[in-house]
């Protein structure tokens, strides 16, 4: 019995090899190389790369910059969050137990940004949102309101990159927590409705704990798109810019490998924003998944 | 007995899927040699030109070279976000010892460039591969314009391709329903009261200055006031730019802005408003000639930069040469040869119709096979092709500091256009931070 329980256990590990490779050369390899990096000065093309101990940390922290782009990664996360976890949620209960008409459409209707690429939707929007001549400004004209200059404009900017990456991502989140809003037994809800719970309370005390195990998936990759899925519209549309203002610390570590040559600088920019990753994923293990429900 | 199968088959495509994945690094590096060995060398010529930018022409110069010689495959490689970002994706190529066979770089790299890239001088190709056309930069160039390709080390880094300066573009019908002179402005003060004008007479926005990822467009007004960028002393440079006339050139701009005669967006937005028609007046290289023309529907025309009163016109060249980065001598060779073709009266022609660049070669304007009929009848480019003697470097600014200083012009640009702070305290401080990086 024991001898193959050892058998079933190397098997496993051996199964386990094709992606551990993988894990390592794409994943771990590179992890590790950035943190070497950030200790030297380095432009890619020089053969020597010079040690420069924690000078590019502390000339990242010492920065004003960095301090700016921080604040923005938290906004673009705290925006993001509203709209691609708190708006969906709200909706795919609304759509699951008050209005039940018209679901295959909603779901095509909202997933179909989800597939078209995000630079083609930048360029779109760059369009649509044209301050001056855009189709949105000249509507807007009509009621009397002048379009603000959103890619010059402090906070504006972030606003609008925001919808232009909900635009994208929100489909695909809604899909996902309409699946687990949808699992909640209906006997359940009937039987507060019958009690007249009003649905504020429905959605708060059983659908919300109740499909908290999908809840928590979503919430933690409306995070991660927080940070990756804006690149895309900053690269395209403000390149960080009116003086970064739009940038974020991804957009940050790219900016100074791929626009300055400064490895070392990014490196250590990516080795921060690494770091407060894991300290939230931390604090997510911690206090939060302690609460969430999870059917088997 | 059935699971056990299940199981080694399982194993068994995890091997293969391994192994090809290794594997794939392996099969690149065989069909490189392969085209080597192959009768048709392949070379890459690196270009920023989206379509709207010459992209369609130099897919047709191309394609043409292509189907007229037998041993040489030339392919055509876009890289967005003009020379800075050819010039990111060259760097990123280089790292992996990757090197392309011809390349545009633009003027502000051309430093940067010849320090930090392995390339072959013009002539020294043409002694090697084309001996019996020894004198072809001598016969077919001027000497200044072969100057602007050389470095400050004095090597020709390649030859002059794209020759481009900035145009104001204005739109006649907007300033006949302001009632403004049709002629245009000749100066900036002219600039500054047209604008508000048309402001006040038609509700569309005056003026748009070029906002990309450079400083070209600015410089043109800065160095016109006979503020100069940079002071170069041999191996030293110092940042000079804010001058009281060169902190007059930025204010006026931030003036038009902070009174609503003039558009402070990006790029896209400030050319596409003049395109469709309401903002009257862009500042903008003459390179955007072509498509501006095909985009607008109102009467369009040019007019040369302006000027600062009594003050000489000082405009930098913009566009690139072309450097030849081909390694081993086969590549060296069939670069060259298409080089060559680039630069022969049909080709540079045909550029020219493509973009609106002014062409480098001293004989294209008058030559039958060349521009003659086109210049005749594009006026738009007569600005242009008048002002080409009032030509200057672009700045670059020296050293490994060099992206960071530029990157310091554009941060600067952005706080004083949107009025965070004043030209005077942004450009005294940034062209101090520009002073530090340069002394370090």
């Amino acid at each position: 019995m024991l001898k193959t329980e050892k058998k079933q256990a190397v098997l496993g590990y051996i199964f386990l090899i094709p992606s551990l490779v993988m894990f390592t050369v794409f994943m771990f390899y590179p992890m590790f190389y950035t943190l070497y990096l950030s200790f030297f000065k380095w432009n890619m093309i020089k053969p020597v790369k010079e040690f420069v101990g924690l000078a590019n940390y502390v000339s990242v922290l010492s920065d004003p910059n960095t301090w700016k782009i921080f604040g923005n990664t938290l906004l673009y996360i705290v925006i993001l969050l509203v709209f691609n976890f708190i708006v969906p949620y709200v909706l795919s209960f609304i759509l699951s137990n008050i209005v039940k008409k018209g679901h295959g459409f909603y779901k095509s209707a909202f997933f179909l940004p989800s597939v078209i690429s995000l630079v083609v939707g930048s360029m779109l929007y760059v369009w649509i949102l044209n301050p001056i001549s855009g189709p949105v400004a000249i509507i807007a004209k009509h009621f009397g309101i002048t379009m603000p200059f959103w890619s010059k404009t402090q906070g504006w900017v972030i606003a609008v990159l925001c919808i232009i990456t909900t635009w994208k991502s929100f489909g695909y989140n809604f899909i996902i927590i309409l699946a687990g809003v949808s699992g909640v037994s209906q006997e359940v809800i009937e039987a507060a409705r019958l009690d007249n719970i009003p649905m504020w309370k429905i959605f708060k005390d059983i659908v919300l704990p109740m499909s908290s195990a999908t809840g928590i998936y979503v919430f933690i990759t409306t995070i991660v798109q927080g940070m990756q899925y804006v690149f895309t519209p900053i690269k395209v549309i403000t390149q960080g810019g009116p003086n970064y203002a739009s940038s974020n610390m991804i957009y940050m570590s790219y900016h100074e490998a791929f626009t300055l040559y400064s490895t070392g600088t990014s490196s250590a920019v990516s080795v921060m924003t690494m770091a407060l990753f894991i300290i939230l994923l931390i604090l997510e293990f911690k206090f939060v998944e302690k609460g969430v429900y999870y059917e088997n | 007995m059935k699971k056990n199968f299940k199981k080694i088959i399982a194993l068994a495509l995890s091997l293969v899927s391994m192994v090809t994945a290794l594997a794939g690094c392996q099969t690149k590096e065989d069909s490189q040699t392969a085209s080597s060995q192959g009768e048709k060398t392949v070379i890459e010529y690196w270009h920023p030109n989206a379509e709207v930018q010459g992209g369609l022409t130099v897919d047709e110069l191309v394609k043409n070279f292509n189907e007229t010689n037998d041993h040489i495959e030339v392919v055509a490689k876009y890289n967005p976000d003009m020379y800075k970002g050819l010039m990111q994706n060259l760097q990123a190529e280089a790292a992996t010892g990757n090197y392309p066979a011809l390349v545009q770089i633009g003027w502000a790299f051309l430093d940067y460039f010849s320090n930090n890239f392995e390339y072959v001088e013009p002539q020294e190709a043409i002694d090697r591969f084309d001996a019996e056309d020894s004198t072809f930069l001598e016969d077919k160039f001027l000497p200044s314009v072969l100057d602007l390709a050389v470095n400050s080390k004095g090597s020709q880094v390649g030859i002059p391709y794209s020759l481009s300066t900035p145009v104001l573009y204005i739109n006649k019908d907007l300033f006949r329903e302001a009632g403004l002179d049709e002629n245009g402005p000749t100066t900036w003060t002219e600039v500054a009261e047209f604008a508000r004008t048309i402001k006040e007479k038609t509700g569309k926005y005056g003026f748009y200055m070029q906002e990309p990822a450079d400083f070209w467009a600015q410089q043109a007004v800065v160095e016109s006031n006979g503020a100069t960028m940079i002071k170069k002393d041999g191996e030293k440079a110092e940042a000079t730019f804010a001058s009281p006339e060169g902190i007059e050139a930025m204010q006026l701009l931030a003036d038009m802005i902070a009174d609503g005669s003039a558009l402070h967006v990006s790029n896209d937005e400030g050319c596409q408003s003049f395109i469709d028609g309401n903002c009257a007046m862009l500042y903008t290289t003459i390179a955007r000639r072509a498509s501006i023309q095909e985009g607008v529907q109102f009467e369009a025309a040019t007019v040369k930069s302006p000027l600062w009163e009594g003050k000489d016109r000082k405009i930098p060249a913009g566009g690139c040469f072309l450097a030849i980065t081909a390694q081993d001598d086969e590549q060296i060779a069939a670069a060259w040869e298409f080089e060559k073709y680039l630069y022969s009266v049909e080709a540079m022609a045909e550029w020219t119709k493509g973009t609106g660049y002014v062409p480098p070669r001293n004989d294209v304007a008058e030559a039958e096979n060349g521009l003659k009929t086109f210049l005749a009848e594009n006026d738009m480019m007569t600005a242009a092709v008048e002002q080409i003697g009032d030509v200057v470097p672009w700045t670059a600014f020296p050293g490994d500091a060099g992206l960071e200083a530029e990157q310091e012009l554009l941060d600067m640009r952005d706080q004083i256009l949107g009025g965070q702070v004043s030209a005077q305290e942004g450009m005294t401080k940034t062209q101090d931070s520009i002073n530090e990086l340069l002394a370090n």
